[in-house]
């Protein structure tokens, strides 16, 4: 019965981590603007936590770094199964204009894989709101597959 | 006694919350927001322009021989795409940015706007010589180039536009700048200043009216 009750809530507040993997911030604000008051995603239950081994949900931004690359591979691994990574912005999906730099390696999708890509630049917090929903369904697939 | 802030807390506790309630209720994006790209193909002039502008390098073009012309195929990653409008700018009213924002995508291929068309052979010459245009073609524009030359001289200074939606160049006004061929989308202009020579590659041009646009004596009639 204590088990249920976890499994039920865990899957109602999947709680997020945001690394930031050299974005020019324009991402970040929006995540911000997507947890506080005005469009305030704690209400559906998405919580940002200080730690990625608290989280259920990584939010990626920026195009990866060659700087930041260990670490976003670091924090991820840090991240306990299942977990769901979403890209925001087109950074992370592609290099967006960075592109081709020396000191970009990525996109993300080289390294980890993505589950859930939200386009824009940078993507409208609606928007957001949708990829975390259907981050937190494709989640609770996982969650079953793993039973 | 005067507390402060008394008023606007009593008055916050009476209003409504500031919280958009999205997921419940829809919410329009602003009129002129940039969103999904919308590609109309079949006003596409093959000019190439957007994919010369874009920073993301977003678009890319794949351009297939068929029997009934290039089959022209333009790809838009929304995944690359800064949302930034040049290409639109410069394009001829093919891309339109739409204000759909809801560019959720699990897989790669969600994020893709594809748009094909057909792009035919100039109907004039009936077999397409693919193999020599360069040779080919100097001979048989210096001629209409001439005659071009000629034919103002005697009549009126202005020009007439061809029927074929390709510019003319007035000799009279051209101050042969290379202007209009360094801004040539396709490389169908060749100008040589020492020579005072302007020539056109029929074949090559799209007709998109850039030369024109950037003639600084307007000297080129689309």
């Amino acid at each position: 019965m204590f088990k249920k009750l976890i499994e039920e809530s865990t899957g109602k507040s999947p709680w997020l981590f945001h690394i930031n993997a050299g974005s020019c911030n324009g991402c970040d604000i929006e995540l911000v603007a997507v947890l506080t008051p005005r469009f305030d995603a704690e209400r559906l239950g998405f919580k940002l936590t200080g730690s990625p081994r608290h989280a259920d949900i990584v939010v990626v931004t920026g195009p990866v770094t060659n700087q930041s690359l260990p670490r976003v591979l670091r924090a991820i691994s840090q991240v306990p199964e299942p977990r769901c990574i979403v890209t925001m912005g087109s950074c992370p999906q592609s290099g967006n204009v960075f592109r081709g730099s020396y000191s970009v390696a990525g996109p993300l999708s080289k390294y980890v894989h993505v589950d859930v890509d939200v386009a824009g630049c940078a993507c409208k917090p609606e928007a957001v709101i949708d990829g975390l929903a259907l981050a937190t369904q494709i989640l609770a697939e996982k969650r079953r597959a793993m039973k | 006694m005067d507390i402060p802030f008394v008023r606007e807390a009593i008055s916050q506790l009476f209003s409504k919350p500031s919280t958009v309630l999205y997921p419940v209720v829809p919410v329009e994006a602003a009129p002129n927001y940039r969103g999904r790209i919308a590609y109309h193909p079949e006003k596409c002039i093959n000019c190439g322009m957007c994919e010369r502008v874009c920073a993301g390098n977003a678009i890319t073009t794949v351009v297939e021989k068929t029997e009934e012309g290039d089959k022209v195929t333009r790809t838009f990653n929304l995944g690359s795409c800064t949302f930034c409008a040049t290409c639109m700018d410069f394009c001829h009213g093919a891309i339109e940015f739409t204000t759909d924002y809801h560019m959720i995508a699990t897989k790669e291929e969600d994020l893709l706007v594809i748009g094909t068309h057909i792009r035919k052979p100039p109907a004039k010459k009936a077999p397409p010589k693919p193999a020599a245009p360069a040779a080919e073609a100097k001979p048989a524009e210096a001629k209409p180039a001439e005659d071009k030359a000629a034919a103002p001289a005697e009549a009126a200074p202005a020009v007439q536009p061809r029927d074929d939606g390709k510019p003319v160049q007035d000799p009279s006004k051209c101050v042969y700048c290379t202007i209009c061929a360094k801004k040539c989308p396709a490389g169908a202009l060749e100008v040589d200043r020492a020579n005072k020579t302007w020539k056109l590659d029929e074949d090559l041009c799209v007709g998109c009216g850039t030369c024109a646009e950037n003639c600084p004596k307007k000297c080129i009639i689309i």
